[in-house]
């Protein structure tokens, strides 16, 4: 991409300095995760001897087995593997019928305006800026009327419910660039709404829908929130039942198994950002400064 | 004029009128649910925590409107007081330093840096993770008896405290530097976008004029990057607003409540102690904290667009 | 081949005050090659767009062979259009682009084929057809985007600024093709553009268009040498027509006449039609193309209406086939064309000729064409 050729008149000492600030910085932002990483391979007296970055004595992997299959997150103590399928039970259903709506909406929004459509996005994307304490209580009212507390397919509603304004604006964004002309002429060669979505639009939005998803799969794996409030004993997402097995006070503090749980919660959060980084931080950038 | 086309024109897919008017009612018809649901999960909801805020509710909703008595009680009460300080504090060192860093790295990495997607890799990846795992990694690493205390303490300076995570006076600062770590990345990259985005002959002219480069970047590029940190500082003030996850982790609002933040409060006390109409009212405040950062930014930006 | 009548056609955009369309009446024989042209912001892309039905019409009646359309979908008008950003599907191949409105219309697959097979190699674009338009260059996306519109042999064909973006070579080679085109099909066609050297050569008849409304229709000879106003007559031509303010004056010999005052402030008499008889006395606004001002020609005798004056040149432009002076005339620049090789340097004074017979005369208020 850039020439390595040392630019315009810089001097080795100023090269030098960006380059040691850089990587200073760098570890700065690496060290949690090393720390992390070889916490979670230690065993409990090898923590308390050790530092927090020495490698461990001896690599072992009980703290992830505990961690995945027999630790305490409360009242049980199964691990954390449920809440793991718990939370990819939760996510799927969420991204895919988000990201869906949004396309649709983005579409309306940007080809097919009427009135009132615009003034409706204005509303929408007030919605992305609102702190979701706003709609706790109502919220958790609504899903018990529904019969849907505490269960996942609520958390999936709710999820679905306000993650709809995002992925209508990353669409509708996408979307007001592709010239209206095209749609003029498919419009023209006798296509109707849907013709023209399935045969003009969706074939050139891979990159808009791999930006949609990676966000929503990312800001849903994450959440906290609505997965404490709305969520059962048996519907936990992952990030709750990290929460209570960190913060179960019963017994000596292992952190091996914390870290353990920590790093199984991030994992499938990481891969897809190591796998397509690309589209995450475009989704980042996309999806806050034009909100 | 000689006429060459021969053979009949292909026939019209026939369609009805009902077709057509289906044409006009799709659009709308399509949207209409998630205008429906926006309405009454965003709009109608927040009337809802509104009018909720003027009552007397407590474990359950109940109509029995109070007038500001909740408020009352919110600016009476202590533990809010030092929520909205903490807020203060962990938001402006939040937006302050995330801002900072940011800009410095992204200027750094602009300068032709060989492995620079390598270095921007690291420097976002904490913004892939959960608000939970970062505090559970820093409560790890904060810790006192082991932590980062004991590390220094094994280098030799033994007489190293840090107890911040259990010091009441100091447990909010932690808060401060797990999210500068999760978030200065991101922010970062806002400002690399915005530097990629300069127009490259400003700063070519900058230099024909003899410029030096500090100069160039403190008198030509920052300025032109006025937007970016608008969009920054909107979007930190809103992370730090409803930062919820990273205090529970963390610090769970402790020692006692001297960490606390609003959107802890507003959880402990409307699902946990009870106290539905003070955490309704709680919510509304925060809501009037968004509105007061995000009216006069959005008043702004729709007014330059008017203009353009 | 269709006709297409365009009756009192009217558009007010919701929350608008003013009327983009004022009442527009024009008729379209088959097979004649109609273009709209005016600047930007006149309507005239409105306008294709309401014959198109992409845009509603908010009173008056478009018709299609005596059949009125104004209420029918885009689809239903078997109209096909070229676009100026030629709005090719990205996602599929030339041969698909082309085929997609048949496909649409469920012709059968033999057919379309032997459709794509006869227009492909119409605009030799045969060896193209199973790119995708990216790999294409702006000259080749043009042809596939006439393609397009060919494959389905629409009743009408609208063509919306189809060459702004090409660049000048390529336009006018296009322009020729386009041209031909029409002559070997003998299409009906309506054709927007700012570009009023296009609308001269391609046009039929030409509709000069202005705030809404069509301020001449008429043949590009008539819009050229007889404009109906001076807006029609300052757009069309380049340079544009010289408007020079004058005072009818009458001589010894009863003829009109008038007085020309150069930069050197001296007067000379400029002999005008008779029928300006009755303007004696009045101010008008003279007309006049910059080819009807120039150098003093042997076989050009004087006559009547075409006198002799002598201006102080006072800046050259050569551009080729042609020099464009400017001289200074009742203290307005004005523009003549004089051959390339004559030798003068600005700064001289020249004989001129003006020929006043093909001079048009505005009222300088209304600034309509008194003698029309």
């Amino acid at each position: 991409m850039h020439s390595s050729s040392t630019s315009q008149g810089e001097n080795g000492l100023g090269r030098w300095l960006i380059y040691g600030v850089l990587a200073l910085m760098a570890l700065v932002y690496l060290l949690p995760l090393f720390v992390m990483l070889v916490t979670s391979f230690k065993t409990g007296t090898d923590i308390r001897t050790g530092s927090l970055i020495s490698l461990p004595q001896e690599w072992v992997t009980d703290s992830w087995q505990a961690a995945w299959g027999t630790a305490c997150t409360g009242v049980t103590c199964d691990g954390i593997k449920g809440y793991f399928w718990n939370s990819i039970k939760m996510v799927v259903p969420a991204v895919l019928i988000s990201t869906f709506i949004g396309a649709f909406n983005g579409y309306v929004i940007s080809k097919w305006r009427f009135k009132g459509s615009d003034l409706f996005f204005s509303l929408m994307l007030f919605g992305c800026f609102l702190p979701f304490q706003l709609v706790l209580l109502p919220m958790a009212a609504m899903l018990g009327k529904l019969g849907l507390a505490n269960t996942t397919t609520g958390l999936v509603l709710v999820h679905v419910i306000y993650g709809v304004a995002f992925t209508t604006l990353f669409f509708r964004n996408y979307y007001i660039n592709v010239p209206d002309e095209l749609v003029k002429a498919a419009k023209l060669d006798g296509a109707g709404f849907f013709t023209i979505f399935w045969a003009i639009l969706l074939p050139i939005s891979k990159p808009i829908i791999m930006v949609t998803i990676i966000w929503q799969f990312t800001s849903i794996w994450n959440d906290f929130l609505f997965g404490v409030v709305y969520s059962g004993a048996d519907s936990q997402p992952i990030t709750v039942a990290l929460n209570n097995l960190v913060n179960t006070s019963t017994g000596v503090k292992a952190y091996n198994v914390d870290m353990a749980a920590a790093i199984i919660a991030a994992l499938p959060t990481l891969f897809v950002y190591f796998v397509a980084g690309k589209y995450f931080v475009r989704g980042l950038t996309a999806g806050s400064v034009k909100g | 004029m000689p006429v060459t086309h021969t053979n009949t024109p292909a026939p019209l897919a026939s369609t009805t009128p009902w077709q057509d008017k289906m044409q006009v009612w799709l659009p709308k018809l399509i949207l209409s649910p998630t205008i429906v649901v926006t309405l009454i999960c965003v709009y109608g909801f927040v009337i809802w925590t509104g009018l909720l805020s003027f009552t007397k509710s407590r474990f359950l909703p109940q109509f029995d409107f109070v007038g500001w008595r909740q408020y009352e009680r919110l600016l009476n009460n202590d533990r809010w007081i030092t929520a909205c300080e903490n807020l203060l504090i962990f938001g402006g060192l939040f937006i302050a330093i995330c801002l900072l860093i940011g800009v410095l790295l992204a200027i750094f990495l602009d300068q032709k840096i060989q492995q620079e997607g390598m270095i921007r890799t690291i420097y976002l990846y904490p913004m892939a993770l959960s608000f939970i795992v970062t505090g559970t990694a820093w409560k790890w690493i904060l810790n006192p008896g082991l932590g980062l205390e004991n590390l220094v303490h094994q280098m030799g300076f033994t007489d190293f405290k840090f107890d911040w995570l259990v010091n009441s006076d100091m447990a909010v600062y932690t808060l401060v530097i797990a999210a500068v770590w999760q978030s200065s990345g991101f922010v970062m990259a806002l400002f690399l976008a915005g530097l990629r985005g300069i127009d490259s002959s400003i700063i070519n002219a900058a230099q024909i004029d003899g410029a030096s480069k500090p100069r160039i970047y403190w008198s030509i590029i920052l300025p032109c990057l006025r937007p970016v940190f608008f969009s920054a500082i909107i979007i930190l003030s809103h992370l730090a607003i409803k930062s919820f996850d990273l205090v529970t982790a963390l610090t769970s609002g402790g020692p006692g409540y001297s960490s606390d933040l609003p959107a802890l409060f507003m959880y402990s006390h409307s699902f946990t102690r009870g106290q539905m109409g003070l955490g309704a009212a709680s919510a509304i405040m925060m809501l009037a904290g968004i509105l007061a950062i995000l009216v006069p930014y959005l008043y702004s930006e729709l007014r330059g667009k008017r203009n353009a | 081949m269709a006709k297409l009548d365009l009756i009192d056609i009217r558009k007010t955009y919701p929350k608008s005050d003013l009327e983009t369309l004022k009442g527009i009446n024009i008729s379209i024989e088959p097979g004649e090659f109609l273009i709209l042209v005016g600047p930007s912001g006149c309507g005239k892309s409105t306008l294709m767009n309401t014959i198109a039905g992409l845009e509603d019409i908010s009173s008056g009646e478009i018709r299609i062979n005596d059949v009125d359309v104004s209420g029918l979908a885009p689809k239903d008008r078997d109209i096909a259009m070229v676009f100026q950003s030629y709005a090719l599907y990205p996602n599929m191949t030339v041969r698909e682009n082309m085929a997609f409105g048949l496909k649409i219309r469920k012709t059968p697959t033999t057919e379309i084929d032997a459709e794509i097979k006869r227009v492909s190699e119409l605009l030799q674009i045969d060896h193209l057809l199973d790119r995708k338009p990216s790999q294409l260059s702006g000259g080749q996306q043009q042809r596939v985007a006439m393609g397009r519109a060919l494959a389905r042999r629409p009743k009408l064909y609208l063509f919306d600024e189809p060459l702004s973006n090409l660049d000048a070579k390529l336009r006018v080679e296009m322009r020729t093709e386009v041209k031909k085109l029409h002559q070997r099909l003998g299409t009906t066609i309506v054709y927007v553009t700012h570009d009023q050297i296009e609308a001269m050569t391609l046009a039929d008849r030409i509709a000069v268009m202005k705030a809404g409304e069509v301020q001449q229709l008429g043949s590009p000879y008539e819009i050229y040498n007889h404009p109906t106003n001076m807006f029609v007559a300052g757009f069309m031509g380049s340079p544009s027509m010289n408007f020079v303010p004058i005072t009818v004056l009458e001589n010894s010999d009863a003829h009109a006449c008038t007085e020309l005052t150069g930069s050197d402030g001296k007067a000379q008499l400029l002999a005008l039609p008779d029928k300006l008889k009755t303007y004696v006395g009045k101010k008008l606004m003279l007309g006049l193309r910059p080819e009807h001002i120039s150098q003093q020609l042997s076989h050009h005798s004087e006559t009547d209406l075409i006198s002799a004056a002598r201006f102080n040149i006072e800046i050259l432009e050569p551009t080729g086939p042609e020099t464009i002076a400017q001289i200074t005339i009742n203290d307005h620049a004005v523009h003549c064309r004089l051959a390339p090789d004559l030798s003068i340097t600005a700064g001289q004074d020249l004989d001129l000729m003006i020929d006043v017979s093909k001079a048009s005369f505005f009222d300088p208020d209304s600034e309509r064409n008194i003698l029309l």
